[in-house]
């Protein structure tokens, strides 16, 4: 923790545009001191990725120039040197890794050689000596059989044992600085918790210098020395991590930090549950949705000769009640059975077994009014707000069509009907008239939302619909399903790998792990104290923004950051 | 590289013409010709089959500009003449397959399973022979002509289109809007002509103007073998086939109609790229 190691200065790139240069990064200048993780936050489209890559002279385009600038790494400036020594300091003084290590591995590779390359390259190691170094870099990074493992290829690793194998491939050239792009974004939180953990140790025991390029600012209180804060290429705020966080300054870092979903402020949703919400198990209400020991079941594999076909249980034996005017949470990793559970219930995915009834008709005997009724009353917002829009139609045309086939309004009161409904998601009535290319990502979803609301529904499911927004949109969006919710009495089926989110907006949990559901009770109920390991481990996997609240070491069931709710006298259902 | 994360630098691609230039000069290309076919009678100098013996193998003057053929035929009226009958060659020869491509394609790629399978098998067995050799065989058993050239276009043509359509219509069933449709009870004509279709089709539309310059360059092979358009009717083709023969005595008889046979497909391929990037099939 001494001297700096990199220090960079009035850094200013602009991209040559059709109409004039366009500055990309302004003026941007931060240190990077020996053995210290820098946490660098920002929105997408903020510029910290492009920083980063204009580090080591990654530019994505040749459109891009870098205007100004010094970038001193031990008494050099990378801004001047040859681009033959730049091939030097890329992997060699200075590593990366990148969000999805998927596209980042060789594919036809195997993991061991791709280490090895790059030893062999930097430190012009023969094949033998090459071979031993990779293996042991192999076991640095968490892989159990090393040895073995060295000739494996990427496919046969889950995603977690493959970002390992990247950051090994980033630690082969024994960098001083390694430059970690949104390394966990793509990862669930239990992973997502061991690469974060990883690193750490890596730091400590090499004393390398991390650059640690994220979105989340809790996962930047638990691993980070210093944070510097980005948007619309700008450095806005930096300076020792506590300091931040605690005492913000710039206005953008107060909305950032409180946009949170691991904010004490969250567990307000708990709060609200209002005395006469309908009691889950209480003989009078009627269940909207009823599911039945549900099995759905896919097969894969095998050929029209050879046979072999394998089944695979994406959910496997689900039961569970919703009352009408309950928000359910359903969290679990990817490959969970989320998705499919919500697909089944609204009749897009096959039942294999079991029964889905909503509002009293069953989907699984009577297919065809189940269906009708499910079209009618219930509609789905879904995870990737571009992809979940017709491109070729303007909002309006998206929201009329829904209202047209359906029949639910007299043509003549169709455009009203579509301001109403812009106007309840928080959309200009302008909105009308635009396509989805030209609108934001949160823009996008809140049109989602709107064809959602068009049905006019009892039950709405939202597939991980906030999982591909910023957190300050996320928080919008997350309000505006609070406030939705609260006046309409509707019900909303809300699916996420996020759990902090979920406990703020969800009065119950489900939680799920490989099709099965492990836990369910009263949000308050699961997050302080968790019956089953696994949903303890994914609580305690959470990033909390307090620092002083570590990744894994601190005790599962945290009683005493949530406060006691006044809770209704009944057993969970 | 991850292309999230990149978001604030647009990659622009270098290109040769400005996007609306390549518009103006393509359409502008087509629309002469159109022009030159729709007043043919008013702007060609002389009748294009009138055989004047007097003026045999005239090099271009300024009486007949493009010069004259063995039979004392004015070039230039023949080729404006020409216009008429090649610009319907390439319109209706790429009209039929686009249509019947298009919906193939999207049933097959929509509804997939034995419906798909049956179709792209026919697709196999028709790529399985040469394009010339299928088209050639099928106006041999209808009898020459224009009209059974057509017929063997829409036949044949077709193949490209439908799979095409398919291969987007396949990969946009999934998508989220798709299913959004379903969940909301949009029936399947819907889904499919509305929803989907309009998405998949601007490669399609891209790929039948550069599809206009082949079936026009076919339409010059088949009249060239004495398939298409019959004698003494003009058309580009025949009359380069016409001017082999003198291609060293009176080598305008057969430059001037293969220039405009150059020039329409040039009109047509710009087009295509400037229509290819207003659809935005590169983004």
């Amino acid at each position: 923790m001494s001297g700096t190691l990199l220090s960079v200065r009035d850094l200013t790139l602009t991209v040559q545009g059709e109409g004039g240069p366009r500055t990309l990064i302004d003026n941007v200048a931060f240190d990077l001191r020996e053995g210290e993780i820098l946490g660098l936050v920002g929105e997408s489209g903020s510029g910290k990725s492009l920083l980063c890559r204009s580090l080591v002279r990654l530019l994505p385009s040749l459109l891009i120039r870098m205007e100004s600038g010094a970038i001193h790494l031990q008494g050099r400036d990378l801004a001047t040197i040859s681009d033959a020594e730049m091939l030097k300091v890329r992997g060699g003084e200075i590593g990366m890794i990148f969000q999805n290590p998927t596209s980042h591995l060789d594919p036809v590779m195997r993991i061991g050689d791709q280490i090895a390359e790059g030893i062999r390259y930097h430190q012009r190691l023969g094949a033998g000596p090459a071979r031993a170094a990779a293996v042991e870099i192999l076991a640095q990074v968490g892989f159990p059989d090393p040895k073995r493992q060295y000739d494996s290829y990427p496919h046969e690793f889950s995603g977690g044992m493959r970002q390992r194998a990247m950051i090994g491939v980033a630690l082969s050239c024994d960098p001083k600085i390694l430059i970690a792009d949104e390394p966990t974004t793509a990862l669930d939180v239990t992973i997502q918790a061991q690469i974060l953990t990883l690193l750490m140790d890596i730091r400590d025991k090499r004393g390398l210098s991390i650059i640690l390029i994220t979105h989340d600012l809790g996962i930047v209180a638990q691993t980070c020395d210093r944070i510097a804060v980005m948007r619309a290429g700008r450095l806005l705020e930096q300076g020792p991590k506590r300091q931040i966080l605690s005492n913000p300054k710039d206005p953008y870092t107060i909305n950032l930090i409180s946009s949170h979903p691991s904010m004490p402020e969250g567990t307000a949703a708990a709060m609200f549950v209002p005395a006469e919400a309908p009691v889950a198990g209480l003989p009078r209400v009627k269940p909207l949705l009823e599911i039945d020991d549900l099995h759905v079941r896919f097969r894969t594999g095998g050929s029209l000769f050879k046979g072999g076909a394998k089944t695979i249980s994406a959910v496997a034996g689900v039961s569970l009640q919703v009352m009408p005017g309950e928000t359910v949470g359903i969290v679990g990793e990817s490959g969970s059975g989320k998705s499919t559970l919500a697909r089944a219930i609204l009749g897009l995915n096959e039942i294999s077994s079991g029964h889905v009834s909503f509002d009293g008709v069953d989907l699984a005997q009577q297919r065809g009014a189940g269906l009708a009724k499910l079209r009618r009353e219930a509609a789905m917002v879904f995870q990737d707000p571009y992809n979940a829009l017709n491109p070729r139609l303007t909002i309006g045309q998206t929201l009329a069509e829904v209202l047209k086939v359906q029949g639910k309004c007299p043509p003549s009161a169709i455009r009203a009907r579509v301001e109403e409904l812009l106007d309840l998601v928080g959309l200009e009535r302008e909105f009308a008239t635009r396509k989805p290319r030209s609108m934001s990502g949160g823009q996008c979803q809140r049109a989602g939302i709107a064809r959602a609301l068009a049905v006019d529904p009892k039950l709405i499911i939202a597939d991980e619909c906030v999982a591909a927004l910023d957190v300050t949109i996320q928080a919008q969006i997350i309000a505006l399903f609070r406030q939705l919710t609260e006046t309409m009495n509707l019900t909303l089926l809300f699916i996420a790998h996020d759990l902090a989110i979920v406990r703020n907006l969800c009065e119950r949990v489900i939680v799920m792990y490989r099709g099965e559901i492990v836990e369910q009770g009263r949000s308050e109920e699961i997050f302080a104290r968790p019956q089953h390991a696994y949903t303890a481990a994914l609580i305690a996997a959470i990033p909390d923004i307090d620092p002083d609240r570590p990744l894994l070491s601190r005790p599962a069931p945290r009683c005493d950051l949530l406060p006691m709710p006044v809770l209704p006298a009944e057993t969970m259902p | 590289m991850s292309v999230e994360t990149i978001s604030p630098a647009p990659i622009v691609r270098r290109r040769l013409l400005p996007r609306r230039l390549t518009l103006v000069v393509g359409a502008g290309i087509l629309l002469v010709f159109l022009v030159l076919a729709l007043t043919a009678p008013l702007v060609a100098p002389y009748d294009p089959i009138y055989q004047n013996a007097e003026v045999r193998l005239q090099p271009p003057s300024l009486a007949h500009l493009f010069g004259t053929d063995n039979f004392g035929r004015d070039i230039l009226s023949r080729v404006i003449w020409g216009a008429r009958i090649d610009l319907q060659i390439a319109v209706i020869g790429v009209l039929f397959p686009f249509l019947i491509g298009t919906t193939v394609g999207t049933v097959a790629g929509f509804f997939g399973g034995v419906v798909d399978a049956a179709f792209m098998r026919l697709v196999d067995i028709i790529l399985a022979f040469p394009f010339l050799v299928l088209m050639l065989s099928i106006i041999a058993i209808l009898g020459p002509g224009l009209g059974s050239f057509y017929i063997a276009m829409a036949l044949v043509g077709w193949v490209s289109y439908a799979r095409l359509i398919r291969a987007q219509m396949l990969v946009l069933k999934s998508s989220d809007y798709a299913v959004a449709a379903v969940s909301l009870g949009f029936s399947r004509t819907r889904i499919m002509f509305r929803h989907l279709l309009p998405n998949a089709i601007a490669g399609s539309i891209v790929f039948s103007m550069s599809d206009a310059t082949l079936v026009l360059l076919s339409g010059a092979a088949v009249s060239y073998l004495g398939l298409g358009v019959q004698p003494p009717l003009a058309e580009w083709g025949v009359m380069v086939a016409e001017g082999q023969s003198f291609i060293t005595t009176g080598w305008w008889i057969a430059v001037f109609p293969g220039l405009s046979i150059v020039t329409l497909a040039f009109g047509f391929s710009l087009l295509g790229d400037a229509l290819g990037e207003l659809l935005g099939v590169h983004e």
